[in-house]
């Protein structure tokens, strides 16, 4: 039971977190008619797991050896853009309403994203979801009846990354709204450069990119299947055996991501936006 | 009418190529029963690619889930699945079966 409450939550949690901070940012900075979307997002996320799973039980031959692989490649790739693109214009938006009094929603701007908001919430709760859903039922069909034990562990783990959602709005809700952005931001591009080298290692493991050997491995000091290191795997994308391209994709993200986000433009924007009279 | 021809033929030669790649990789059976890889030990060619005909014969779907190279690939039960390899230096190559992992372990050896 404990043992398919750690896998569930493990995969359960990335979403919740994502989850939970884009909830906490709608509410910030007003934008409720989002929250609908975000909602429905995650809950479509939850049929297409629940249809892949089934699916993939019907699918022999071809489709079978390489369709659900391009699908979450599709889907890990999306989820990137979908989440740099957020991150971006989170950033944006910090950098609109720093100074002013009271921080109202540009309603305009923001009904203009709010599909993408739901796309978001699809995109990360079906990344993990059909595996999940999977996995439960491969426990429920486990022979000697000891399945539905296990079965409730399972569940609990989804409930406890709910939780862990829930914690996480709650305490942005806390936050100053520069905190939030600032940490939130840092976040999601720490998630979209591990889920990007996690992109380019699916490519390698597909054979649609050559295989390399792993450059270093941290197995002994952290490995991949211990508890934490599944989690920072979710969090920052840790691999305790990187390879080449996974490191350089990483790295690049950060790089021209972290540019894009946190280094000032142009001296001329930063004339006109600058609080240095405040 | 002759692009149409070169098409074909360009076509023709794609199919024949995946063909001849297909054929020229060695099948390595492998299968899931009860929970357990077997073979639990895969002896492998290093060097040349290969493709692992995996069967689950259990009654709950699996994920051969492999470190290096980075494999996450889902048997639903009662399925068989062709599963392409890289060619690998020889060495060592562990897995585990995702959803089993107590039970479910194998090493592939390069040799």
């Amino acid at each position: 039971m404990g043992a398919t409450f750690i896998v569930t939550l493990r995969e359960a949690f990335e979403a919740a977190l994502v989850l939970g901070i884009i909830y906490s940012y709608l509410e910030k900075v007003g934008a409720h008619d989002g929250v609908r979307y975000l909602t429905r997002g995650g809950l479509l996320g939850l049929l297409a797991s629940v249809a892949m799973g089934i699916g993939v039980s019907y699918l022999s031959g071809p489709l079978l050896d390489i369709g659900p692989d391009l699908i979450t490649l599709v889907v890990i790739f999306a989820a990137v853009g979908l989440l740099t693109w957020h991150a971006w214009w989170m950033q944006q938006y910090a950098r609109l309403i720093k100074g002013q009094v009271q921080h109202r929603i540009d309603e305009a701007r923001a009904s203009n994203r709010l599909w993408v908001v739901g796309l978001i919430a699809f995109t990360s709760v079906f990344r993990e979801g059909a595996e999940t859903v999977l996995f439960l039922w491969g426990i429920v069909s486990e022979e000697g009846g000891a399945g539905w034990g296990s079965l409730v562990g399972g569940v609990a783990g989804i409930v406890g990354a709910a939780a862990l959602g829930w914690t996480v709005f709650r305490g942005g809700q806390r936050l100053s709204l520069q905190r939030f952005f600032s940490v939130t931001t840092v976040f999601i591009m720490l998630l979209g450069a591990g889920l990007l080298s996690r992109g380019i290692g699916r490519m390698q493991g597909m054979g649609l990119l050559p295989f390399s050997e792993p450059v270093w491995n941290t197995s002994w000091l952290l490995s991949d299947g211990s508890i934490a290191g599944g989690f920072l795997s979710g969090l920052v994308g840790y691999r305790a055996q990187p390879t080449l391209p996974e490191v350089v994709a990483y790295l690049a993200y950060v790089v021209v991501v972290g540019m894009l986000l946190f280094v000032r433009r142009a001296p001329a924007a930063v004339g006109v936006a600058s609080p240095s009279r405040s | 009418m002759k692009r149409y021809v070169a098409l074909m033929i360009v076509l023709a030669m794609a199919v024949g190529l995946v063909g001849v790649a297909a054929a020229a990789d060695a099948e390595v059976p492998l299968v899931l029963e009860k929970n357990r890889w077997q073979p639990d030990v895969v002896k492998v060619k290093a060097g040349v690619p290969f493709v692992l005909v995996i069967t689950n014969k259990d009654k709950g779907p699996e994920e051969l889930d492999m470190l290096s190279p980075r494999i996450e690939k889902v048997i639903p039960a009662g399925k068989t699945v062709r599963l392409k390899m890289p060619a690998l230096k020889p060495g060592k190559y562990p897995f585990v079966g995702e959803y089993h992992s107590e039970t479910a372990k194998a090493t592939i050896v390069a040799e």
